[in-house]
């Protein structure tokens, strides 16, 4: 089994490197491979961080750093100049904020931009361009939330479905309008009762008697777009007859609101992001052709999963972008700002800050780009986990910093003068949406879990006989890690791919991979199948691999910049390393915490104390002042 | 140190407290007792600054003007007897027996004699009459009764009376006030331990008995999660409701009032009383309710005691018995039920038994309860209503057949006969007459194994 794995990473490997090789050398012929990438059928086995799980770095697939062309580069310069202009001159945030309303004027410049089509094929009338400049454009649009979050709901959710799952038809028929941003698309999964729970979707399709349309009633909540959306994925439930059982299943469907019987309510008065349109969309009886169907019929959850799976990457860029434009403002106002005679860049705890603000950025950029050249690779990558993790780290780490930016000018960030409280509002929708942070750490822990329970559990079971060998191999495993001959997964040494500079860093990680490891085993020792409901031991695997992700990813980036030395590499090894330590002793601490009868471990008192909260449904404690007696 | 200072403060206050309270009491007494106005008005400040000047000696150089106290030829003659004070408090109160009047006695003892003579048979009297006066869960009263000590003449002078029992009897009647205090829950008050502190000295029985109780009181105050107010509504709605809501312990539980006490006079002039019925059900007993297989009878069973405080109510439910293990159908499980992550694993193995943290507990389904419900009058045809009125939430149980298995209520204790006659049968739907038949057979066998069930529950 690990032989086969092997071979197969080694010929994957040698593509890698024959197609990087052609990256370098014809970038637009790229473009068009990954616009047939869709076509392809070979789905390659990409793991990395699966791999964490059993405690293995398969670094073929994050060394070196994924990077693209020069052509590449030069186009995306000249994409970026624009767009840049754009934001900077035309954009009126705080007038969209203030009003609720993104312009029409704006919303036109940025359809001549072709903001609305990155990532749709040229053919259909879009940019075509790959994720990695998805990734680079989103750190602009993301100097408006409302602009930023209008874009998203169109094409990285909107739209994805017929770009992914549609057949030619539909492509031809919708991609080009939606492209242009003549018709603006929404995405409609989320209901009243049912948030992830597919199961509890009320929407029907029934197929009419001439079975030619699909019927769908129903309504959906809080659609992005949804009060000026022209098309709409729209999830519904539909019988279908499996094994000549009928079986009620979620179907996906095109719905164009020129189809009649849409609905759109009031917009939503939200904390922020207020210049996206929120609204319930409501479906009476709209006739939708069968032809609209994406995918097969009772196939909509597969659908639902790919795009949402799809759709998560960016927020790290983006975050990274919004933080980079906050140190810029933050760092004027600390230089000049003066207090006793000292500027407040001279205090300490100011300069805790920006060096917080800056490590959470290059973590973020460094994740984002990893991501996304991984997304990039030819094959059809399922890079879902690594999204969610770059997803889960950039939401979290984009809220701390921008309520730490706004801290650096107290009181004055907090008017509305400036800008740090609109961003600390829009700011605040990023660990809710497109999946809220809890649900994707389960999903980034228990994916792990399954993966390194199937390779595991043969292994668990012999021991669990008592097999002595085995167990006496485990003793002495833990042996020789304990007496101090950390792993080495060779990252650094002869075949080193990690730079030397950065070797301190790239033993801190391969130790906490060894140790993550065998933390993974414990757990499936211990919970096997029942870890499903241990939520807090996933939320500690879920943290941790992200930890280690990160890791990878500024060891990836870092170890690049130097060999080919970018400007200002330094500071890149300095941020690189503090990073690597910070989150090396908090993994450590984490994974302590794992152990069994762990004494730092607090949670069946936090749990006792949630229950006895919910029991009250209310706070516990009577009031200190008062008495009995 | 603080002690002291409380000390001081609440003589204080007492001398303000008391002079006010005083003044209105003992002018009421004074009345009654037609003495003159000058000695009232004498009597006030002297009472007042006993609380300053507790010593007997002080009390001795005023005397107490002779026709005060001696104010009734009777009283004078049966204080000999060993059941005077008993007789005191039947004289003074004859027609009422309130607070004020227990007051009354009170002070008419404390200024007959200035030695307080007696005190002891007096405080004991009082004791047992308080109930009657309905003043045993006053606090104030309480500490009237142990004012009538006198104070700082049982207080110890030396060790060696400290060792022993200095004034056992003394003693002992003060640890019978305050055992009375906690019988009734009363918890005392600094003003409490003022005077004990006055009248035995810090290191008495009675004192100790103070800091035993306030050891105690105060942690066994509010330690029952469920406690049940000192005055239960009067309203049998609402006694109702607040019992309901106290059996059912869930917060999503509705309460239905489906009839409120009423009393109709039809037109041949009869009264006709309805009872009131009230009901309870919580979002998941409807739920389960839904799910119940159809064919399968529930049950209206009771009635079952509550009991609150001293009163006893009753109530019923309406059950099923629990599911054969073959008709329970587990819910298949769905892959393509949670969109962001996998709600189960496909592992093959088990949580190993070290971290098996659920205790063994043998399981014994006792079939669901659905609803629950508090009646006037706990005849078939009320509690019908009930199931009436629950149809509109549940109508499942427009196709159940629905049986009611009554046992004689408190109120149906002397008719024998009508105890069987409760156990019948009762469709919602209409239902062949044979069918009705054999089930009857089947049914009786069922209440007759049901008995022990139903007694055991009674039992909690």
């Amino acid at each position: 089994m690990m032989n086969v794995n092997r071979i197969v990473s080694k010929s994957v490997q040698i593509g890698q490197r024959l197609l990087a090789r052609d990256t370098r050398h014809a970038g637009k012929e790229v473009a068009r491979l990954q616009q047939r990438r869709s076509i392809r059928t070979h789905s390659r086995n990409l793991a990395y961080a699966k791999d964490l799980f059993l405690g293995q770095v398969n670094k073929a697939e994050v060394f070196p750093y994924p990077e693209i062309g020069n052509e590449e580069v030069d186009e995306l310069n000249q994409l970026v100049a624009p767009v840049e202009k754009f934001f900077n001159e035309e954009v009126d945030s705080a007038k969209i904020d203030r009003e609720a309303e993104i312009p029409p004027e704006t919303l036109n410049g940025l359809k001549e931009l072709g903001l609305f089509g990155i990532m749709v094929p040229e053919e259909y009338g879009g940019l075509g361009l790959s994720n990695t400049v998805y990734a680079r454009l989103a750190e602009i649009t993301s100097l408006d939330g409302s602009i930023a979050v209008t874009l998203a709901a169109h094409q990285a959710i909107g739209l994805k479905g017929i770009l992914i799952a549609g057949n030619e038809a539909q492509k031809q028929k919708y991609l080009p309008k939606l492209s242009s941003g003549e018709h603006i698309a929404a995405f409609c999964l989320t209901e009243p009762g049912s948030g992830s729970d597919a199961a509890s979707i009320q929407t029907r399709a029934t197929l009419s008697e001439d079975g030619k349309h699909y019927l769908i009633n129903g309504s959906k909540f809080w659609i992005s777009n949804g009060d000026m959306a022209d098309v709409m994925t729209v999830f519904a439930r539909t019988e279908v007859v499996v094994d000549g059982v009928k079986k009620d299943k979620i179907s996906a469907f095109i719905v164009e609101r020129a189809f009649g019987g849409v609905t759109s309510g009031k917009l939503e008065d939200k904390l922020g992001i207020r210049g996206s349109h929120t609204c319930e969309v409501s479906f009476d009886n709209v006739p939708v052709p069968v032809e609209n169907v994406i995918g097969e019929v009772g196939g909509g959850f597969k659908v639902a999963m790919n795009i949402l799976n799809s759709g998560r990457f960016s927020m790290g860029s983006s975050s990274a972008g919004m933080i980079k434009k906050l140190i810029e403002l933050t760092a004027e106002y600390a230089a000049t700002r003066k207090q006793f005679n000292k500027s407040l860049g001279e205090f300490g705890m100011i300069q805790e800050k920006f060096a917080l603000m800056s490590v959470n950025a290059f973590v973020m950029e460094s994740m984002a780009y990893l991501t996304a050249g991984m997304m990039d690779r030819p094959g059809l990558p399922d890079c879902s986990l690594e999204a969610a993790m770059v997803k889960v780290f950039s939401s979290e780490g984009g809220w701390i910093c921008v309520s730490e930016a706004l801290q650096i000018l107290g009181g004055l960030g907090y008017t509305k003068n400036y800008p740090y409280e609109r961003y600390v509002r829009d700011c605040r929708i990023l660990p809710i949406f497109e999946g809220t942070n809890e649900i994707l750490r389960m999903y980034i822990a228990l994916t792990g879990m399954q993966y390194a329970g199937k390779e595991l559990t043969g292994k668990i079971k012999e021991m669990k006989k008592g097999n002595i060998g085995m167990a006496l191999g485990m003793v002495g495993k833990k042996l020789r890690s304990s007496l101090g001959s950390p792993a080495d997964l060779g990252l650094t040494g002869k075949d080193g791919v990690v730079h030397p500079s950065l070797a301190e860093s790239s033993k801190k990680f391969e130790q906490n991979v060894g140790l993550f490891g065998s933390t993974v085993e414990s757990l499936l020792y211990r919970y096997g199948k029942t870890i499903v409901d241990e939520q807090l031991v996933l939320k500690r695997v879920a943290d941790v691999l992200i930890n280690l992700y990160a890791m990878t990813a500024v060891l990836s980036r870092t170890s690049r910049s130097i060999s080919i030395g970018l400007r200002n590499h330094d500071h890149e090894v300095l941020l690189a390393n503090t990073f690597c330590s910070d989150a090396f002793f908090k993994n450590n601490y984490w994974m302590t915490q794992l152990q069994k009868h762990s004494p730092e471990n607090n949670d069946a008192n936090i749990k006792k104390i949630a229950r006895e909260v919910l029991e009250n449904r209310a706070y516990v404690c009577s009031h200190p002042l008062e008495r009995t007696y | 140190m603080k002690c002291a200072r409380c000390l001081l403060q609440l003589q204080c206050l007492r001398l303000v407290g008391q002079s006010a309270r005083s003044a209105a009491q003992r002018g009421a007494l004074l009345q009654s007792a037609s003495s003159s106005q000058p000695n009232a008005l004498l009597s006030t400040p002297h009472q007042a600054l006993r609380g300053f000047h507790g010593s007997p000696a002080h009390a001795k150089g005023r005397p107490v003007p002779a026709e005060f106290i001696d104010d009734d030829d009777d009283e004078k003659k049966r204080d000999k007897s060993l059941v005077a004070h008993d007789d005191l408090f039947e004289r003074v109160a004859k027609e009422v027996k309130t607070k004020a009047t227990f007051n009354k006695v009170v002070d008419v003892f404390i200024k007959r004699d200035v030695r307080r003579r007696g005190h002891v048979e007096f405080i004991y009297a009082a004791l047992k009459k308080m109930p009657e006066f309905g003043v045993e869960r006053d606090l104030v009263v309480y500490n009237r009764l142990l004012d009538v000590f006198p104070k700082e003449v049982f207080v110890p002078r030396n060790y060696i009376q400290q060792m022993f029992n200095h004034y056992p009897r003394q003693q002992e009647c003060g640890v019978q006030v305050l055992e009375q205090m906690e019988n009734y829950g009363i918890m005392p008050n600094v003003e409490t331990k003022v005077l004990l502190v006055q009248i035995f000295g810090e290191k008495g029985h009675p004192t100790r008995k103070y800091q035993r109780i306030m050891y105690w009181f105060p942690k066994f105050k509010h330690v029952n999660p469920f406690p049940v107010p000192q005055q239960l509504p009067e309203d049998p709605v609402d006694l109702a409701r607040f019992s309901l809501t106290r059996i059912a312990n869930d917060r999503d539980a509705k309460v239905t009032v489906h009839q409120l006490p009423c009393t109709d006079v039809t037109e041949s002039g009869e009264q006709i009383t309805q009872p009131h019925i009230v009901g309870i059900q919580s979002p998941s007993q409807v739920e389960l309710l839904a799910k119940h297989n159809p064919s399968r009878p529930v049950f209206v069973e009771g009635p079952f005691p509550l009991w609150l405080r001293k009163k006893c109510v009753h109530y019923y439910v309406l059950r099923a018995d629990p599911t054969p293990p073959d008709e329970k159908v587990e819910e298949p499980f769905d892959p393509e039920r949670c969109l962001d992550y996998p709600l189960q694993l496909e592992l093959d193995l088990d949580r190993d038994l070290g971290d098996e943290e659920s205790f063994d507990v043998e399981d014994l389904d006792e079939g669901p309860v659905f609803a629950m419900c508090m009646t006037g009058r706990g005849d078939q045809a009320v509690l019908n209503q009930w199931i009436s009125g629950l149809q509109e939430n549940n109508p499942i149980l427009g196709q159940v057949p629905t049986l009611f298995r009554l046992e004689a209520g408190p109120r149906e204790l002397q008719g024998a006969a009508d105890t069987e006659s409760a156990h019948y049968h009762h469709h919602h739907g209409p239902e062949p007459e044979t069918q009705k038949e054999e089930r009857q057979p089947q049914e009786e066998e069922v209440t007759v194994e049901e008995e022990p069930r139903t007694s055991q529950r009674m039992k909690r």
